[in-house]
């Protein structure tokens, strides 16, 4: 099986809120980011394929398994990290230990304990005595000790300083050394997708906006720069977001579109320009 | 399936822990009572309602620690939890009613009360039958509504064993049948565990329903 989680025409409403025909795949061995802006659908995503949420219409397949069907069989082979710490407060690193161990057949106390180490958790303290950077910490080396094929991870480097972001995206790029292991990280500190992400998958409004490679992604789009009087009409119904200033304006276009506007000056987007032109933020006038 | 329960049942313990001084206050507590009225009944009837009360307790951690996403990644299944849950609290209760009635009758002793068979029979099915009705209403009322909003349920069987001891003297002069289950030991254990056993089916089927529903 060369795809270890494949999401088909994935539906989901509550309230106000629809997620709609969402569709992606990620391959054995790789990382896909999963982006998008405050309540796009991201953690709804992640939930629907946790079967935590019920979904109303579509498919989810894991290791080639049915979420719901296999949810068991599944889950031994998933190590999940979420925004923040799902242990109890009052338990202590070996309770988390012993707990742990319970439930996961493959479970390796001295990978946890390595972990623990390299992480430099402190083992005697209490869950809730742990900094918020250290029990993501705590989830991480917990997720790690079973050696899960498939790693979710929902905003894992919120609470994180630089330098254990740092040694995070190094220990995920280990991780998926083998080509046996993938990734699925949601996040917002998109300089961290840039960096290791294989995949992107980016959820605008429960919507999905883009599923395929990083490089393909980046690819697609540029920021054009110019004066108020090049921002003409074409350009503007064109243009995928605009920033205009009292000199003049910045605007997110498609690398095909392009070729129509050669005075321009075009640079490449970062994810975190595209996310924010295409969310209509871009349309800020000054 | 067994392990997967008995392991819920084991997380669960694990979350308890930190109320093990409330725990045990339910089983010393009520001696107090015991001694004021000279009778086993009050005692355990008091301890066994105490008791069930802190059925809430891993509602209440799961709650305050937003927990569910743990059970949701854990590779169990939804009634596994449930039934893991249940099976605790009943070992709780019949490790409460034990410890109640050798610490009430000890109590007891020592004050000189002479204690006869069937006054710990009587207690003892009181106590039982009280903590499964109590819990049997309630667990599947912390899994609808939560573990504060759920203690409403503890309201309907108080409602009931009122009614109940004001009715069952009244029907057992009318109705010849009740009067020989509640003079007969026997036949009286025999309704106690009976209702208990269709209470907590009733209850466990209840709460796997609202679970297997439920959206973390």
């Amino acid at each position: 099986m060369s795809n270890y989680l494949e999401v088909k025409d994935l539906s989901k409403s509550f309230g106000n809120f629809h997620l709609k025909n969402i569709n992606f795949t990620l391959p054995k061995g790789y990382i896909m980011g999963l982006i998008g802006p405050n309540g796009s659908g991201k953690t709804t995503t992640i939930k629907l394929i946790l079967n935590m949420l019920k979904r109303d219409e579509g498919e989810i397949k894991i290791f080639g398994l049915d979420n719901i069907g296999d949810e068991q069989k599944i889950k031994y082979d998933l190590g999940v990290v979420f925004d923040s710490s799902y242990f109890c407060g009052e338990w202590r690193i070996t309770q988390v230990r012993n707990t742990m161990s319970d439930f996961y057949p493959s479970w390796d106390t001295g990978r946890f304990s390595e972990f623990l180490r390299r992480f430099r958790i402190p083992q005697e303290k209490k869950v809730k005595e742990l900094s918020r950077g250290m029990q993501m910490k705590l989830m991480l080396a917990s997720a790690f000790a079973h050696r899960p094929k498939l790693l979710i991870l929902d905003e894992p480097t919120g609470g994180l300083d630089p330098v254990s972001r740092d040694e995070l995206l190094q220990l995920l790029s280990e991780y998926i050394e083998d080509g046996e292991h993938s990734v699925l990280f949601s996040t917002h500190v998109t300089g961290d997708l840039e960096r290791v992400a294989d995949y992107i998958t980016y959820i605008n409004d429960g919507q999905l906006f883009f599923s395929g490679g990083k490089d393909e992604f980046m690819d697609m789009f540029r920021i054009v720069k110019g004066g108020t009087y090049e921002l003409t009409p074409l350009l503007s119904e064109k243009a995928l977001g605009i920033r205009k200033f009292s000199t003049g304006f910045e605007a997110l276009v498609k690398t095909q579109d392009l070729a129509g506007f050669p005075s321009l000056c075009a640079e490449p987007a970062s994810i975190d320009e595209i996310i924010v032109f295409t969310n209509k933020r871009g349309e800020n006038d000054e | 399936m067994m392990s997967n329960i008995l392991k819920a049942t084991k997380l669960d313990f694990a979350l308890m822990k930190q109320y093990t001084k409330s725990i045990l206050f339910t089983i010393f507590f009520p001696i107090f009572f015991t001694l004021l009225n000279r009778s086993m009944l009050f005692g355990i009837s008091f301890a066994m309602c105490f008791s069930s009360a802190t059925s809430s307790y891993t509602f209440s951690i799961c709650e305050a620690n937003n927990m569910e996403r743990f059970y949701g990644i854990l590779p169990i299944k939804r009634s596994e939890f449930v039934l893991g849950r249940y099976l605790l609290i009943i070992l709780q209760g019949v490790l409460t009613i034990t410890v109640s009635i050798i610490l009430q009758l000890l109590a007891l002793r020592i004050v000189g009360e002479n204690v006869q068979m069937h006054q710990i029979t009587s207690a003892f099915l009181t106590g039982i039958f009280l903590y499964s009705t109590y819990t049997a209403f309630l667990i599947p009322g912390f899994y609808k509504y939560g573990s504060i909003k759920g203690r409403v349920f503890l309201f309907f069987p108080t409602l009931g064993f009122l009614a109940t001891l004001f009715i069952l003297p009244k029907l057992s002069l009318k109705i010849p049948a009740v009067s020989i289950a509640l003079n007969s030991p026997a036949v009286l254990f025999a309704v106690v565990f009976v209702s208990i056993v269709i209470m907590y089916f009733i209850s466990m089927c209840i709460s796997v329903r609202i679970t297997e529903h439920k959206e973390i």
